[in-house]
């Protein structure tokens, strides 16, 4: 009947918890873990055992309180993993894209005719841009690391999920700047090598997938209260 | 000892708890309140997240393995931990001698 009072409190505060499911159990182990030693103690003491369940739980704080301090927590590990992910991705994912170019389409000198220049200047954008989000999202990671005590936790989770969608924004534009700007230049160079379109498919499936990351890390910083 | 006059050394006084040795979660918790002769009154569930950002700063590592029979997650110190708890050692030690020099006075200014 005791173990009602913790199983209680932990399923009460996983309810409140967002963020890595790895991360979120490992944080309800550890709390369980916790409250069953604090129970042992008061037994010790010489309580019964809901007496000692229901204290250890009063001792270990309002569940509110404490799922606050433990979001805010899971959202700056969130924010963590996918600035990882949008430093790792990206510049790997843009030269792949430029490799595979290269390879099956040819330099923009084979075309016949050089593209006119607003057409170079977004393609040099969209090449510029997938490289300073990735140093953005590695700038930020060393300067979480560094301002880890610094800096309140929904703060810096906050700034974290900031970073990452305006990176993801970012990135999303330029390749869809480059994919209209080609269109209206020459809708046949879309789909001029079948390699390649699935190449520009996969890569819109890890953008949409780092998207879906950065938008989880606004949705973890967004129930901490 | 309130709990809003602890948070802020909370860090450090994890950090001396950690010192020199490996521990899990609720031991750290016992050994707070052991060190402080029980007069350490934080919800014990806010020492979880505190461990979470020493780990993020990489003052601790922790590790998860087998302790009396259970699976738990132990914490322990690192170099860049051992270097920061010093500082926060230096600098308590000269905020303490600083502020009993004038608190600890028993008015002896007004005695002059």
């Amino acid at each position: 009947m005791g173990t009602d009072v913790i199983e209680r409190y932990v399923t009460d505060l996983g309810s409140r918890l967002q963020g890595s499911r790895k991360q979120v159990r490992e944080l309800l182990t550890e709390t369980r873990d916790s409250l069953a030693d604090a129970t042992e103690a008061h037994l010790d003491r010489g309580l019964t055992e809901k007496e000692a369940q229901k204290r250890a739980v009063e001792e270990f704080g309002p569940v509110r309180e404490i799922a606050n301090e433990y979001q805010a927590e899971l959202a700056v590990a969130y924010g963590t993993r996918t600035l990882i992910w949008l430093a790792i991705v990206l510049p790997l994912m843009h030269m792949a894209w430029e490799y595979g170019r290269m390879l099956l389409i040819g330099p923009w000198q084979d075309f016949g005719a050089m593209p006119p220049a607003w057409y170079l200047f977004i393609a040099k954008a969209n090449d510029l841009t997938s490289g300073i989000a990735s140093g953005v999202a590695l700038l930020a990671l060393i300067l979480g690391r560094f301002l880890a005590r610094r800096c309140d936790a929904k703060l810096l989770a906050r700034l974290g999920a900031t970073i990452a969608i305006g990176a993801v924004a970012a990135v999303l534009l330029g390749n869809l700047s480059i994919i209209l700007a080609t269109a209206h230049l020459d809708v046949s160079r879309l789909m001029q090598s079948l390699p390649m379109t699935i190449a520009s498919m996969v890569t819109w499936i890890v953008i949409i997938r780092l998207g879906l990351l950065a938008r989880r890390c606004l949705s973890c910083v967004t129930i901490v209260a | 000892m309130k709990p809003d006059a602890l948070r802020g050394h909370l860090d450090a006084l994890l950090l001396a708890t950690l010192d020199g040795r490996q521990l899990h979660g609720y031991a750290i918790i016992e050994a707070l309140q052991q060190g402080s002769g029980g007069a350490l009154d934080l919800p014990t569930g806010t020492v979880y997240p505190a461990l979470r950002r020493l780990e993020r700063a990489g003052h601790v590592v922790s590790d998860w393995s087998t302790v009396g029979g259970r699976k738990r997650r132990t914490y322990k110190l690192t170099q860049a931990g051992q270097r920061a708890l010093n500082t926060e050692r230096t600098a308590w030690r000269e905020f303490t001698t600083v502020i009993d020099g004038v608190l600890g006075g028993d008015g002896k200014w007004a005695q002059t």
